[in-house]
């Protein structure tokens, strides 16, 4: 049997509502992208990428919906499997912030009951534009208990961060599943000093 | 079939330098943002010849042509989760398409839906 090269493998999706920014946030912006108009024609369905948390090699296999948000075709095969949600809106577009909630449902309905999420609200470069306020953003995420970062996949602000935390709430989990109290309690623990300071974008 | 020489020399040089007992000497990055896509030795070098679709396929041609090219060396991915960083495109044919995971750069190689193997192709990366 082949040597296994990682320890841990995450599903993650995201999901929101089209024009957010969702297939940005899995690209990387800098002055080398090179997109060719073949692979922009086909489109990108997942992609792997891998992470060191607290030494355990981790390969997060990440979905894009792929425009079906459109067709509200989002269903419990896209759902199956998935360990983590990413629920993007755009801080520049209120309908996007609404329907957080009707995702929320979604998600309710189709995913698995212990599914971790996250809520990102994207394009925070884009202070000029902004119509929904980060207190606001920050107000529905404790509501529903999840939580929040404000991200510009542009200006590549706590991208990397969000899936870290995604991933390290995760492996949080799994940790107290494994009936081992202490481990999961030191992880936590040592989360704060580990985590990079905030980047100040949006505040 | 005439054969382009000077690249073919080109490649016979190249292999043996990162070639070691049939694997991957080097890391292997993408050639534009130097993504790391696969770790040294954990993918297996092959000689087939396989078409694939140019990253840059030009603004002269006709709608709905895509421009290929003949490459004879791959490196063979059996599992996918073996990849550092990768993507893969939607489905065209029975294959998917193989880009940078950061900046899309590709194809890079592509995935048999077949047998569920992956192939990077040499000529399409960066080693390091």
């Amino acid at each position: 049997m082949a040597k296994k090269t990682y320890d841990l493998l995450f599903k993650l999706l995201l999901i929101g509502d089209s024009g957010v920014g969702k297939t940005c946030i899995l690209y990387r912006f800098s002055d080398n992208h090179f997109t060719t108009t073949f692979i922009s024609t086909i489109g990108i369905d997942f992609k792997i990428k891998t992470v060191e948390l607290r030494g355990k090699k981790i390969k997060l296999q990440i979905w894009d919906t792929a425009g079906q948000e459109r067709f509200h075709t989002i269903t419990t095969s896209y759902y199956r499997g998935a360990m983590g949600i990413m629920l993007v809106y755009d801080i520049t577009n209120e309908k996007t912030f609404d329907d957080i909630v009707k995702w929320l449902r979604n998600i309710d309905e189709h995913a698995n009951e212990d599914v971790e999420k996250m809520i990102l609200g994207n394009k925070c470069d884009m202070e000029e534009k902004r119509v929904v306020s980060k207190e606001r953003g920050e107000a529905i995420s404790r509501e529903h208990g999840i939580r929040f970062m404000e991200t510009s996949a542009k200006a590549n602000v706590n991208i990397e961060r969000a899936f870290s935390e995604l991933a390290e709430a995760i492996l949080d989990k799994a940790a107290g599943r494994d009936a081992d109290p202490d481990h999961a309690r030191i992880a936590v623990e040592r989360r704060p000093s580990r985590a990079p300071p905030a980047r100040a974008c949006c505040s | 079939m005439s054969e382009p020489e000077v690249n073919t020399n080109e490649e016979k040089k190249g292999t043996s330098d990162f070639v070691e007992d049939g694997k991957n000497k080097m890391v292997i990055k993408c050639k534009y943002c130097l993504s790391k896509i696969l770790e040294k030795k954990t993918a297996v070098y092959v000689e087939q010849e396989k078409e694939l679709p140019l990253m840059f396929q030009g603004i002269d041609r006709k709608q709905g042509e895509i421009k290929k090219e003949m490459l004879n060396e791959y490196y063979h991915v059996d599992n996918m989760y073996i990849f550092e960083n990768i993507g893969f495109t939607h489905q065209v044919d029975n294959y998917k398409y193989l880009t940078c995971a950061d900046c899309e750069a590709g194809p890079v190689g592509y995935y048999d839906l077949d047998s569920k193997h992956s192939y990077i192709a040499l000529s399409r990366i960066e080693h390091s």
